[in-house]
């Protein structure tokens, strides 16, 4: 990992200092012990920060997103043939770089506005999981020694096989390779376990459809309405979210419980051939709502149905504006 | 692609613990009036079998 950042920082030094790039989005180390956090860099001498290790989780998909259409939306008073195009830079994993595949396909930029560095991953910690595994109580401090995560607690120290704290959709990643990149640092991840991606989602698809309800209202009980989910997702990029909209207002506003339902099923469904598995929404869930539950069957819904898997190929079109002609159609009803 | 937006609603919708049956997709054309006519009451057959409504029922 060590000769990993090394290059990171090199090779996100060179992009900035020949102008390359803009602005250079990453992780740095975070405040808290065991953490890191997204970062945007503009000065090539503070490229030193940049990190890439275990504990960087959310996708940065969603700040390329975000800075490129605002800076799209302050050239709107520009002078047409004043206007400057802003380059994105980004350090991206495989999840990443198929969010970035999804907005290519949906023409939210173009491909010379973002320049990705590939990354090998091996899957991150989930926060929550290791919180628990540590006990639940603070963690003061952590190290990462090989494969073993060094944690110490108010109650003592502790050692975590970092194997059991990676994240669910780390485990049976399908890509943890970028599908896309400009230029790659470090060699080839190995594979996670693709074949058991979706042994989870069957289990559940095989329970009576009461206890599939009872669990369907039980986690969306645990929902406040933050939009932590929302605003981590990178496919979530609507300028006015349905839940904002007033003229008509789709979903009610209140504590009502099945407003909140509504809303995570809105939501869940605007997933169908856009869901790249990134955990993003998981990972910042201040609740812990099981939401890749649902996800991952709309995902697992989506390949069996239209072979598609999101962000997977620039060529692909997203299956939702698309139709074959020979699509299933065994569930319309004739009487 | 509305029977692609369908064809995954419904499964959704069942995986989520809702019943199949209150879901219905079809074809009807403006000129099939007694077509329409036969497919509401097939419509209105299974959800009567099914009963009231009780998820994702705003109560006001």
């Amino acid at each position: 990992m060590e000769n990993i950042d090394k290059k990171l920082r090199e090779e996100a030094k060179r992009l900035l200092e020949e102008k390359k790039v803009g602005v250079l989005v990453g992780y740095e180390t975070g405040t808290l012990p065991l953490t890191a956090t997204p970062c945007f860099i503009t000065n090539p001498e503070d490229a030193e920060k940049l990190v890439w290790n275990a504990f960087c989780t959310q996708n940065l998909a969603k700040f390329v997103h975000d800075l490129i259409s605002q800076h799209r939306e302050s050239q709107k008073r520009v002078k047409p043939e004043d206007r400057k195009k802003k380059i994105v830079g980004v350090v991206a994993r495989g999840c990443t770089t198929r969010s970035i595949v999804l907005h290519l396909q949906e023409r939210q930029y173009g491909r010379d506005e973002v320049v990705i560095i590939g990354v090998p991953c091996t899957g991150y910690v989930d926060g929550k999981r290791l919180s628990v595994l540590a006990g639940g109580d603070d963690i003061r401090e952590g190290s990462l020694e090989g494969d073993q995560l060094l944690v110490k607690t108010t109650a003592g120290e502790k050692r975590i096989p970092l194997q059991d704290a990676l994240a669910g959709n780390c485990l049976t990643c399908r890509f943890n390779n970028p599908v896309l990149s400009d230029l790659m640092i470090g060699a080839q991840a190995p594979p996670m376990k693709p074949e058991q991606e979706y042994t989870e989602i069957e289990a559940f698809e095989n329970l009576p459809t009461a206890e599939r309800w009872a669990y369907f209202t039980k986690e969306m009980n645990k929902c406040i309405r933050c939009y932590a989910c929302r605003q981590a997702c990178p496919s979530c990029y609507c300028n006015t979210c349905f839940v904002e909209q007033s003229q008509p207002q789709w979903v009610g506003l209140g504590e009502d419980a099945t407003d909140t339902q509504v809303f995570q099923l809105m939501r869940l469904f605007h997933m169908v051939g856009r869901c790249v598995d990134c955990g993003s929404c998981v990972s910042v869930c201040p609740m812990g709502v099981d939401l890749r539950k649902f996800l991952k069957k709309i995902d697992k819904d989506v390949f069996e149905l239209f072979e598609n898997r999101a962000g997977s190929s620039l060529e692909d079109t997203p299956p939702l504006s698309i139709f074959k002609e020979h699509d299933k159609e065994d569930f319309i009803f004739n009487p | 692609m509305a029977r692609r937006k369908f064809a995954a609603l419904k499964r959704f919708l069942d995986y989520i613990g809702l019943e199949g049956d209150r879901t219905i997709f079809t074809w009807i054309s403006a000129s099939e009036g007694e077509r329409f006519a036969n497919v509401i009451k097939g419509v209105t057959a299974k959800v009567r079998a099914l009963g009231p409504a009780s998820k994702l029922v705003n109560k006001l």
